[in-house]
């Protein structure tokens, strides 16, 4: 789902590009699907550069693909333009990386649960890299914070068999789940979660780095309701530029149709590409890097531009909770963009420790019998 | 002291022993992303004296035939960059002992790694030294341990079970090990005359 919705968002940065005053160019946009065949995107990326010869290539939703594509993009010197928020650990001089780094995205979301919610947390996900990473992070903010990781439960990428998990989650009935399952998974999940938790007579606080509003759609209108969800971007986000861009898209999808974070940012990433090239008067892959560099883009999820330090995007953290009408209410964001940190090489445990220290104490009178006293 | 964790790795000071204007660069930059402090160092001059904590050597850039290598050696882990894969410049970059390795030309992914691999080789190795000298230790001790126990089979006309079990019950009592017992019995040439020992 997540790749349709990109390219509905890139095709309508084209159009809006092509028909514009303000650009003396126009995209002429070539289009390869792997459809989420990790071995395809190397194949249609020396395919696009080789025979279509482009320069700049916009695309890739899972790091697996963004990894079979970035070795040809160095070879030959393009530029990959790269929507998705990702693990992090990674800062190719050819991929701009538009999407969240893991200090603008969990890091956030993590410190929220421990000030809010719980010291302890159930985690769950996908047996993959973005699960496997989320979960490293995870474990090691919660345990400096003198917390705990209750389990770790993996779940194949695509499988929807999820009511062992559900069991034991409404066993074990944890202060908190971290939900980095992705895609049918998740929404198979946190169906099966709602109806034996309600059935329970349960609430089981949620929170996840990667929901948006097309997939709260498709979850259902109860089970999608009260996931704390860590992201960029979201339709609710107040001011001109989003109202305008959500008109735009509904004015194009459909008015039941809704953007979501993925498709926004690669919009995104075709705007900093068109700004970029007038800027440098040249599509040349050093010039528009250059150009690129530290050009702020009042977008749709408010004021991007790229760190010439590491390619990763200056942007706004933000908390919100999935409510009823597959929206998000915003509850908190970053006072200014965030600068991007891929290596968590700024990543201050000790702070982020001292800082929960309160709520744990509250917590451990909560649970007294159950903590760990390191 | 408390290992740290071969991932983090701001704040540690890498010494660059390169030529490559592009390399250097490359490697610069991704040591500035990860918060690490950064010294340089020309290869045509012998090690500088400087304490740090990783070295990023071009193997290239050192001539084989220089007394340079061993003066190289048993300083801080060594990240070798390796053009040239021929047996005469590999061997001479095995007695450098490298820790970890990356080969040309450099891309921006890679590094990370090195210097994890790099600083964990460093502290598996610091412990086997460790470990080793506790094994020397012990090894060194046996032959006191044997001369007391000797001793006490004559001084009480014990078998060698018997007067080891008497030795190891007399340290546990004293609150000391065998090996410092055995050597005061070797001292006062019998059991050492005392009760009870606190420390």
């Amino acid at each position: 789902m997540m790749a349709g919705e990109m390219r509905k968002s890139a095709l309508m940065a084209v159009d809006e590009i092509n028909s514009s005053d303000a650009y003396d160019f126009a995209f002429a946009p070539r289009l390869r699907d792997p459809g989420g065949v990790v071995a395809g995107y190397h194949t249609a990326c020396a395919e696009l550069i080789r025979e279509e010869q482009v320069d700049h290539i916009v695309g890739c939703y899972t790091s697996a693909s963004r990894k079979q594509v970035i070795p040809i993009v160095e070879r030959t010197d393009r530029l990959l333009w790269h929507p998705a928020r990702y693990e992090g650990f990674e800062s190719s001089d050819n991929v701009i990386y538009v999407g969240a780094a893991p200090n603008q995205h969990v890091v956030p979301l993590v410190k929220h649960m421990l000030d809010h919610i719980s010291g302890d947390v159930f985690c769950i996900g996908s047996n993959y890299i973005w699960t496997w990473e989320m979960n490293r992070v995870i474990r090691e903010i919660v345990t400096s914070a003198g917390g705990r990781v209750l389990a770790e439960r993996l779940l194949e990428l695509g499988e929807t068999a999820v009511d062992h998990i559900v069991k034991e989650v409404i066993d074990r009935k944890p202060p908190a789940v971290f939900n980095t399952l992705v895609g049918e998974s998740s929404y198979a999940f946190m169906r099966a979660l709602h109806t034996a938790a309600t059935r329970a007579g349960l609430t089981v606080p949620m929170l996840s780095c990667s929901l948006c509003e097309p997939e709260l759609k498709l979850i259902g209108p109860a089970a999608s309701v009260g996931c704390v969800t860590s992201s960029a971007y979201f339709e609710s986000i107040a001011g001109a530029e989003n109202g305008a861009f959500v008109g735009r898209w509904k004015a194009r999808h459909g008015a039941d149709s809704n953007p979501s974070v993925d498709g926004q940012s690669t919009y995104v990433c075709v705007m900093l590409l068109a700004r970029a090239i007038r800027r440098a008067g040249s599509v040349e892959i050093a010039a528009v890097r250059r150009a690129a560099a530290n050009h702020r883009y009042d977008s749709p999820q408010g004021p991007v531009w790229v760190d010439p330090d590491n390619n990763h995007c200056f942007l706004t953290p933000r908390l919100a909770l999935s409510v009823p009408g597959s929206q998000f209410e915003i509850f908190w964001q970053a006072d200014a963009p965030v600068r991007p940190d891929p290596y968590l090489s700024n990543l201050d445990l000790t702070a982020i420790g001292r800082h929960a220290e309160k709520s744990n104490e509250e917590m451990t009178k909560r649970s007294h019998h159950l903590r760990v006293v390191k | 002291m408390t290992k740290s964790s071969p991932f983090s790795v701001r704040g540690r000071h890498a010494l660059m022993v390169m030529r490559d204007e592009r390399e250097i660069s490359i490697v610069r930059r991704q040591l500035n992303r990860l918060g690490m402090t950064i010294s340089e160092h020309d290869p045509a001059e012998p090690p500088p004296g400087e304490a740090v904590d990783v070295i990023v050597m071009d193997a290239d850039s050192i001539p084989i035939k220089s007394d340079l290598a061993a003066a190289w050696k048993a300083g801080a882990p060594i990240i070798a960059l390796i053009g040239t894969e021929t047996p005469s410049r590999l061997k001479w970059l095995l007695e450098l002992q490298p820790a970890s390795f990356l080969i040309k030309p450099l891309r921006s992914a890679g590094l990370y790694t090195a210097l994890v691999v790099a600083f964990d080789a460093a502290q598996r190795k610091m412990d086997d030294a460790a470990y080793v000298e506790r094994l020397e230790d012990r090894i060194r001790s046996r032959r006191v341990i044997f001369a007391a126990v000797l001793q006490i089979m004559r001084s009480h006309g014990l078998s060698e079970t018997d007067a080891f079990t008497l030795v190891r019950q007399t340290a546990m009592r004293h609150r000391t090990t065998i090996e410092q017992l055995s050597a005061e019995i070797i001292a006062v040439g019998g059991m050492p005359n005392r009760t009870t020992r606190t420390a």
